[in-house]
């Protein structure tokens, strides 16, 4: 079978892959990761484990753009943010966070993001975003 | 060397109440400070060789903030800008961002954390002053080359040694080593490195 993906939505039959994005989980709601995982019917998402799991990833040339979740595994997502801005200059990057939480956002924003999306994320508003990014 | 204006820090508010406490802790805190009520007022008198920042409310009668932060991107203002509001979200906060805001506060505010952002952008306003006055001195230096030199220049900064850029463009390699001789001189750079810094410094922004 032609394209198939594994659990994770990673093509892995040496076809060449469509743009992926890589989605840091940490301790994002169930609500939030139920968006986030509808965009595998879009293009393919990878989870990682962890942040030193992300970091290897976020390098890769293959990467469409970086959705950071709710919650980064306790670690400051400035910091982050930073860090992923400087293993790829022009990546996407999106952030969710907290609803009303305008002082994160402005963080975030100043910090690299593309863009801050509130949860819970709607699918629309993220795959539109997604849309644009990878274009 | 051109001596730099001293800096102002602008408020644009409909709020007279907002305008006169803000007037008086920048005052407070030694700062030039110049009110407006809004947002065409302040656009009227606006001179972009004004260095400073400016603190603008967001959302006002007429043309909001955002439409006026839209006006200066427009003019090429370089004058970082602080949004204040009592209103704000998370899609507001974001679109002033990514139009380049330097920061977005929400009231109520202490009075110390307006001032550190407005210190942090009267900061940010030098450096970007700098760089201006830096990246035109290149622009200056490059318009003095020909265009034979320009081609030189483009060759050598892409990495490419005399005897290529002698073979793109159909002349001897000794006669691109004179172009580039001048090139350096024009461009008064000490070394290839530094050339291709200042074209990287004058190179459009992705």
């Amino acid at each position: 079978m032609a394209g198939s993906n594994d659990k994770d939505g990673a093509a892995h039959d040496g076809t060449t892959q469509r743009a992926r994005i890589i989605i840091v989980a940490g301790q994002s709601s169930q609500r939030t990761r139920e968006v986030l995982y509808t965009l595998r019917g879009f293009t393919n998402v990878i989870w990682p484990p962890s942040l030193e799991a992300t970091r290897a990833q976020t390098g890769s040339k293959d990467v469409a753009c970086l959705v950071i979740a709710d919650d980064l595994h306790e670690e400051p997502i400035d910091e982050f943010l930073q860090e992923a801005r400087g293993l790829q200059r022009n990546l996407p990057i999106f952030v969710i966070t907290d609803p009303d939480d305008v002082a994160e956002a402005v963080s975030a924003m100043r910090h690299g993001a593309t863009a801050v999306i509130e949860i819970p994320p709607s699918y629309a508003a993220l795959r539109e975003e997604v849309a644009r990014a990878i274009q | 060397m051109m001596k730099d204006l001293p800096q102002t820090v602008y408020v644009v508010d409909d709020d007279d109440a907002v305008r006169d406490s803000l007037r008086l802790l920048l005052k407070s805190a030694g700062l030039a400070c110049e009110v407006s009520g809004a947002a065409q007022e302040f656009l009227a008198s606006y001179d972009p060789a004004q260095p400073g920042c400016l603190v603008l409310d967001v959302r006002m009668p007429g043309m909001s903030g955002l439409e006026m932060q839209h006006e200066l991107n427009l003019r090429g203002a370089t004058l970082p800008v602080i949004f204040i509001t009592g209103h704000g979200d998370i899609p507001m906060a974001v679109e002033a961002m990514q139009h380049g805001a330097f920061d977005f506060l929400q009231k109520p505010f202490r009075d110390q954390e307006l001032l550190d952002r407005v210190q942090r952008a009267l900061i940010r306003d030098t450096e970007n002053r700098v760089r201006l006055r830096h990246t035109d001195r290149i622009k200056e230096r490059l318009a003095t080359l020909s265009p034979r030199e320009r081609e030189v220049l483009d060759l050598v900064t892409q990495g490419k040694a005399n005897k290529m850029v002698a073979g793109d463009l159909g002349v001897s390699q000794r006669t691109v080593e004179i172009h580039r001789a001048h090139v350096m001189q024009k461009m008064e750079a000490g070394s290839l490195a530094e050339l291709v810094r200042m074209m990287m410094a004058v190179a459009p922004r992705p």
